[in-house]
């Protein structure tokens, strides 16, 4: 399914997450094969229940594949322990949520700074590209505003800065409009554009198809399944 | 992670919610403040009765008749007539002994004016002020030409003096001892304390026995030593030389007994060192449930902050950094709450000192035992929810509303 022939950051060779529920197994994700080139904007379209939420959760190292090859960025990761995975999540993986998922009474640039703080980065520096980051997404006099004086947008927007603060290989992003009105949503979408054109890799996980013409190309998943789409 | 970032986020987290915080801490203040107040207490109450028994003279050791069979002197204070005057007389000789002062000890009804009271009354030579440590307030110590003479004078201790109405402008004047007429030459000048020292009337020896008592026994003997370090080697002296007397054969149950104060400051030290273990040890149980306060509140908190927990996974957390931010809350609410309790266990013992008239105890080693306490508090009590935090699955606690 490569479509450029340029480096891979995403391989995955028939990946299988089966639910183990102790009476009956639950297949949600079978036998996916995808790869995602280096500055590639991929969007994942499906409805709720398709295996969405387990192919975001594969992706991004939160969980293992029960079968298959995962290689993140050259390394594989399909058998790291919980360390690893953190390490890789920490050092590769920046997530945008749909739910912003950011800390509570902490402010917005504490909250973009928290990640170089797991990487063990100094609180001078972290705190500066924290500032550089949020400044960049236009939000350099919203610093010291907690998440609760934020609007939906301006969360997103905080939530996106987090995401890039580390500069990871893989952006990675789960119903990131989902929560927000249209106005906000385009806003958000647009930022992502602006990522990709700067060379950014991005795999947006949605269920809108309007939200997936974003990106440049498009893989459905249903059943836990993926197939090509075509993105007018 | 880094401590002091840790430090950051403990700090910030218990600053948000300061009534949780405070009510938490409540268990350990009130838990380290009473085993400092209470460690303090029984060190105090020990040091007071160390000090009275010091006043009693250092130096001193008391010979009783009767004999010793276990922990029980035999023969009753003054009941048994085994030590006589001639014993005394012998024990001055001895190497080591500074002054010896033979007690006949009786008790008699005394009168001055119109006051009476029923007294304890010592016979006994002048040697008595200088080993059993007492100071004369006003007037005169008996005399060794009163001993010699077996004059009709008397002196009374402060207590006794109280009781009779008796102050610097009666001596000279008569007062009835048993009936008879005594003039009363001195007046003691009080040892402070509780104890009965204070409370008796002091007839020259030889006027006890020819007018109370009628017989060359005495009640018992007391001696100082020149020095502390000579006690031991004062104690076998007379043992040596009382055997021989008495006629007491090697495997024999000798028939008196030798008191010395350092015996009497060991026994106080080892009946306070049970009363301050008994102390501590009921004050460590409310220490106990200051921890499992933590412990619950801790629970509470990995409940609450599932989704942050998960939100911190998913942006980098290894286990062990979840793992350290929680235990440092734990700690940092067990050390808050050790450093209050500290300081009202110090201002309590610093009270209860003040009221009970020992002054203010205060041990360092007690601050760094309930520091170490708080530290082992800390972390026995939030290991458990900090690794239940650790061990959180990032995709489940993501999802967790």
């Amino acid at each position: 399914m490569s479509a450029h022939a340029v480096e891979p950051i995403i391989e995955l060779e028939n990946v299988s997450r089966i639910y183990d529920t102790g009476r009956v197994q639950v297949p949600a994700l079978v036998d996916a094969n995808l790869t995602v080139a280096k500055g590639e904007f991929m969007a994942i379209i499906g409805p709720s229940g398709s295996g969405k939420s387990t192919m975001m959760n594969i992706l991004g190292c939160l969980d293992r594949p029960t079968s298959g090859r995962y290689i993140l960025d050259g390394q594989p990761v399909d058998e790291l322990d919980d360390n690893g995975l953190a390490y890789v999540r920490s050092r590769s993986i920046g997530f945008v949520f749909q739910s912003y998922n950011l800390l509570p009474r902490t402010s917005a640039l504490e909250n973009v700074a928290t990640p170089l703080m797991y990487q063990g980065v100094g609180r001078k520096e972290r705190l500066s590209r924290a500032q550089a980051a949020l400044e960049r997404l236009g939000l350099g006099d919203r610093l010291d505003h907690e998440p609760s004086e934020l609007s939906g947008g301006q969360q997103q927007r905080v939530g996106i800065a987090r995401a890039l603060v580390t500069e990871p290989a893989l952006i990675l992003a789960d119903e990131p409009t989902g929560n927000l009105d249209s106005h906000s949503g385009a806003e958000v979408l647009s930022i992502f554009k602006d990522l990709h054109s700067l060379g950014r890799t991005i795999v947006l996980i949605t269920h809108d198809i309007d939200v997936a013409t974003a990106a440049d190309r498009g893989v459905h998943i249903r059943d836990g399944q993926l197939y090509e789409a075509v993105l007018s | 992670m880094k401590l002091l970032d840790l430090m950051r986020l403990a700090l910030g987290r218990l600053g948000t919610g300061k009534m949780r915080t405070g009510l938490t801490m409540l268990g350990i203040i009130i838990g380290v403040a009473s085993v400092v107040a209470l460690v303090s207490v029984a060190q105090g109450a020990t040091k007071g009765i160390s000090d009275q028994l010091n006043a009693l003279g250092t130096n001193l050791l008391t010979v009783n008749p009767g004999f010793v069979r276990g922990a029980v002197t035999r023969g009753s204070f003054g009941g048994a007539t085994t030590l006589t005057i001639a014993d005394a007389s012998a024990i001055t000789g001895l190497d080591g002994v500074q002054a010896v002062a033979p007690e006949l000890a009786t008790s008699k009804l005394v009168i001055a004016g119109t006051q009476n009271e029923t007294a304890s009354i010592v016979g006994t030579t002048p040697a008595y002020l200088s080993v059993f440590a007492y100071d004369i307030w006003t007037g005169t110590f008996i005399s060794q030409a009163s001993v010699d003479q077996n004059l009709r004078v008397a002196v009374i201790g402060a207590t006794t003096a109280d009781n009779l109405s008796l102050t610097d402008s009666s001596i000279g004047s008569t007062i009835y001892i048993g009936g008879l007429p005594f003039e009363l030459v001195g007046i003691l000048q009080s040892k402070g304390g509780t104890g009965s020292e204070d409370d008796r009337v002091i007839v020259p020896l030889s006027t006890a026995r020819e007018l109370f008592v009628g017989s060359t026994s005495v009640s018992s003997i007391g001696l100082s030593a020149t020095s502390q370090d000579a006690i031991t080697t004062v104690s076998a002296e007379i043992t040596a030389l009382l055997d021989q007397r008495h006629g007491i054969t090697a495997g024999a149950t000798a028939d008196f007994s030798i008191t010395t104060q350092a015996q009497l400051l060991g026994t106080v030290s080892s009946v306070s060192d049970v009363l301050t273990l008994l102390l501590a040890g009921i004050a460590s149980i409310s220490l106990l449930v200051g921890g499992i306060g933590i412990m619950n509140i801790m629970l509470v908190s990995v409940r609450e902050r599932t989704r942050e927990i998960g939100i911190r996974k998913a942006i980098g957390a290894r286990g062990r950094d979840i793992l350290s931010q929680f235990l440092v809350e734990a700690l940092a609410l067990s050390l808050a709450g050790g450093a209050i309790g500290i300081l009202f266990g110090v201002l309590a013992s610093f009270a209860i000192g003040v009221y009970a008239g020992w002054g203010f105890v205060f041990n360092p080693i007690t601050v760094v035992a309930a520091v170490g306490f708080s530290l082992v508090v800390g972390i026995v009590f939030g290991v458990w929810p900090a690794s239940q935090a650790a061990r959180l699955d990032p995709v489940v606690a993501l999802r967790y509303e």
